[in-house]
């Protein structure tokens, strides 16, 4: 299977497509669009589940979704003209879609593939820190924390610091050694965790497109590491975007782009964002030539993921994906809890059960503490969550449930407490990169209780 | 409030900018004033739903909704304004904008937004500006207020030189204060970059905003 979507077309389409400011784009087509489509589908929750267990409010979800993004279309920023794929021109493509995708290379590829809802395979585990910064003496060691984990198929950075010793700075030749100097020392980290072929998501320093376009080029980025694109949220894209993804096509890169909608944000509330999220989804498949598909959806307070309503609408949505397409879809765990914190372990709990009872077929993370502490990352809170997402195969959607209301109620009103734990080297012994004795009890100690709950870790 | 003024709060809560044009119309063929408009309607409805905003009981469209409306009811009165009015009803000048190579604006769209509804008159650039324009766009609006966003650690260099071009710009360079946020900006980096005041949300914003400009009552934030 491939993507039928052609760079061509597409761009062709960002030139003549309708004219439009970006503020109508905002409010016109995406707010109101979605306002209508959550009306006319009705969209609701029972409020009283957080994985969803309504199969027939999935397949509204998915219906309200397609119907929107093709009287909505995505925006693009340069040319102020709203690129359209018709209905047809969706359902064909997405028909088209990739529903498998290889990743790494030797002993270490993993094949990333469709899952139902309930599927007995875990979602693979994407155990990174995924961007959080770190001083780039620490970067190797950390990265290794992850790669050496059996529980971790694939990986992403965290992000450098500086680069030459030097503050890094966007769109300069600063950036092109950074994000050179990311890929140069994951493949020593994995090299040096012998995973020598451990599949990557790239480049975390490609801020712009100057630092992907070089760093992600033939010469020295592994066929088997994936090409990672944001993709503005709602449903934007620009020059820098385009550019990125043109390379990766000619690379022959696996395309595996991301869009992150805003909880409250242009979509409202949690109805709202749940065909949103789907649609954003869709999107990246249909609009972005993409093989897999992830998002994190952000909580405006709290700047995460584990919220009830965030857990619930994250869960409905992949589910109307799961249930009616077999496009890949990843998310990024995004705790407020932080290394060190049973906090961070009960959110894992939460989330990696949602996810796989969800239809996910990739999660990253975790990023502790909500990926904007520097340090605050350890291989451990990912070995953690793997474990999660594995035991949690092991039972059905209506346990999974309850195993993660209850672990939602270990943390839930304490989510404004910035418990942001303990930095990687105060935690592992940073020479043989292993846990210490404080933070193994803990995992020990939450592993034990929550397997009395009857997640059987 | 002033029964009178339920129809003219309805229309804001509710998005409609043509009703609030005609109620505004109706009250000052009443002989309302617009200033009286604002301190006793359009002002308090705006902060009940900032409140409101903050907690998620309303989300961002709605809130940018009542600000389309608000916005057309001051170009409605405009016209009527006696000299020194508008000093009145508006709380002070800010520019603001996501800073040079970072694209996030969320974050920068709530402060922003929070901000307007909190009586700020806003400039905002968006994102990926650059401290030339930032300045340049503070300097023509003489603005009392910079607000910069960064989420990103490669575009914080930006935000430190936007505030050195600041700080030596002739005209607005002692008078106007520089707030910042976002991911990577602590209170400590704000002090250690010169920049008069930090917040990590957006009413954390408008109160840090009154606070710098020495505006004392503010009700949304008590
Ligand atoms: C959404 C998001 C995106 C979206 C942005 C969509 C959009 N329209 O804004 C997309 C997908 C486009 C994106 C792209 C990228 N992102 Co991003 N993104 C995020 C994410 C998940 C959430 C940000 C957000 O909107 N939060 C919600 C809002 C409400 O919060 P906020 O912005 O912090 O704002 C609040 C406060 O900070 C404060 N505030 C904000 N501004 C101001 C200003 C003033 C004056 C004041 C007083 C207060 C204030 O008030 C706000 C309201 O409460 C963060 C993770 C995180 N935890 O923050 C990463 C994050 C910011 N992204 C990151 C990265 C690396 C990228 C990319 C480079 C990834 C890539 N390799 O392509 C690209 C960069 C594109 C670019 N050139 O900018 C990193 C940055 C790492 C770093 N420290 O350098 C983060 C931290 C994630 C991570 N750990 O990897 N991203």
């Amino acid at each position: 299977m491939k993507n039928t979507t052609k760079i061509f077309d597409l761009f062709e389409r960002s030139l003549t497509g309708p004219i439009m400011t970006e503020k109508d784009f905002d409010m016109k087509c995406v707010s109101v669009g979605i306002a209508k489509a959550v009306k006319k589908y009705d969209i609701t929750f029972d409020d009283k589940h957080i994985i969803n267990q309504d199969d027939a409010l999935a397949d509204r979800v998915w219906e309200a979704a397609v119907e929107f993004l093709a009287e909505c279309g995505v925006y693009h920023q340069d040319t102020s003209r709203i690129i359209k794929f018709s209905r047809q021109e969706i359902e064909d493509a997405l028909r088209d879609a990739p529903s498998e995708v290889r990743l790494g290379n030797g002993t270490d590829t993993v094949v990333e593939r469709w899952r139902s809802v309930d599927d007995e395979r875990p979602p693979l585990n994407a155990g990174s820190p995924v961007g959080t910064p770190i001083a780039n003496k620490y970067f190797v060691p950390v990265m290794q924390s992850y790669i050496k984990e059996p529980m971790v198929d694939v990986t992403t950075g965290a992000t450098l610091e500086t680069v030459g010793g030097m503050e890094i700075r966007t769109r300069s030749a600063l950036e092109i050694l950074a994000a050179w100097e990311e890929v140069q020392l994951i493949k020593h980290a994995a090299q040096m965790a012998g995973r020598p072929g451990m599949p990557y998501i790239g480049v975390q320093m490609s801020v712009s497109d100057v630092g992907h376009i070089s760093a992600a080029g033939r010469g020295d980025y592994p066929s088997g590491y994936t090409h990672t694109l944001g993709i503005i949220s709602e449903l934007k894209s620009n020059n820098e975007i385009f550019n990125k993804l043109a390379h990766s096509i000619m690379q022959g890169g696996i395309i595996d782009p991301y869009a992150n909608p805003i909880y409250g944000g242009l979509g409202g509330g949690k109805e709202g964002q749940a065909v949103l999220l789907t649609a954003e989804m869709i999107a990246l498949s249909v609009f972005f030539m993409s093989a897999c598909n992830g998002s994190s959806p952000t909580h405006p307070v709290f700047f995460n993921d584990t919220t009830k309503d965030l857990l619930m609408y994250q869960s409905l949505s992949y589910q109307a994906i799961a249930r009616n397409s077999h496009i890949l879809t990843n998310l990024t765990l995004t705790p407020v809890g932080g290394p060190g914190t049973k906090k961070l372990l009960y959110e894992c709990v939460a989330f990696g059960t949602m996810c796989s009872k969800s239809g996910l077929t990739r999660v990253l993370g975790p990023r502790s503490a909500t990926g904007v502490i520097s340090g605050h990352m350890t291989g451990l809170e990912a070995r953690f969550h793997g474990e999660v997402m594995h035991a949690a195969t092991k039972i059905d959607r209506v346990a999974a449930d309850k195993i993660v209301k209850k672990a939602l109620s270990m943390y839930e009103d304490k989510m404004g407490e910035h418990e942001f734990g303990k930095p990687f080297w105060e935690l592992y012994d940073v020479e043989k990169v292993t846990p210490n004795k404080e933070w193994l009890d803990m995992y020990q100690e939450v592993k034990e209780e929550v397997a009395g709950w009857g997640l059987p870790l | 409030m002033d029964n009178k003024f339920e129809p003219l709060a309805d229309s804001i809560r509710g998005g409609d900018i043509d009703a609030g044009i005609a109620v505004v119309r109706e009250l000052v063929a009443g002989g309302t004033s617009p200033l009286e408009m604002f301190s006793g309607c359009i002002e308090p409805t705006l902060n009940v739903l900032g409140e409101q905003f903050a907690t998620l009981d309303i989300f961002l469209p709605e809130l940018m909704i009542a600000g389309d409306v608000v916005n057309a009811i001051q170009d409605e009165v405009a016209p009527l304004l006696k000299q020194g009015d508008s000093a009145s009803i508006t709380k002070g000048k800010a520019v603001v904008a996501t800073v040079y190579g970072d694209l996030h604006d969320i974050g920068k769209n709530m402060v922003s937004l929070m901000m307007q509804v909190n009586g700020f008159e806003m400039f905002d650039l968006g994102v990926d500006a650059s401290p030339k324009d930032l300045v340049a766009k503070a300097e023509a609006e003489d603005a009392d207020l910079l607000c910069l966003s960064g989420l990103m650690m490669p575009s914080m260099p930006f935000m430190r030189e936007t505030i050195e071009m600041a700080r030596a710009n002739a005209k607005i360079g002692n008078k106007i204060k520089i707030m910042v946020g976002g991911g990577p900006v602590t209170a400590e980096w704000a002090m250690e970059n010169d920049a008069d005041g930090y917040a990590d949300d957006a009413m954390g914003a408008v109160k840090k905003a009154y606070e710098l400009l020495g505006i004392e009552s503010m009700s949304a934030a008590s």
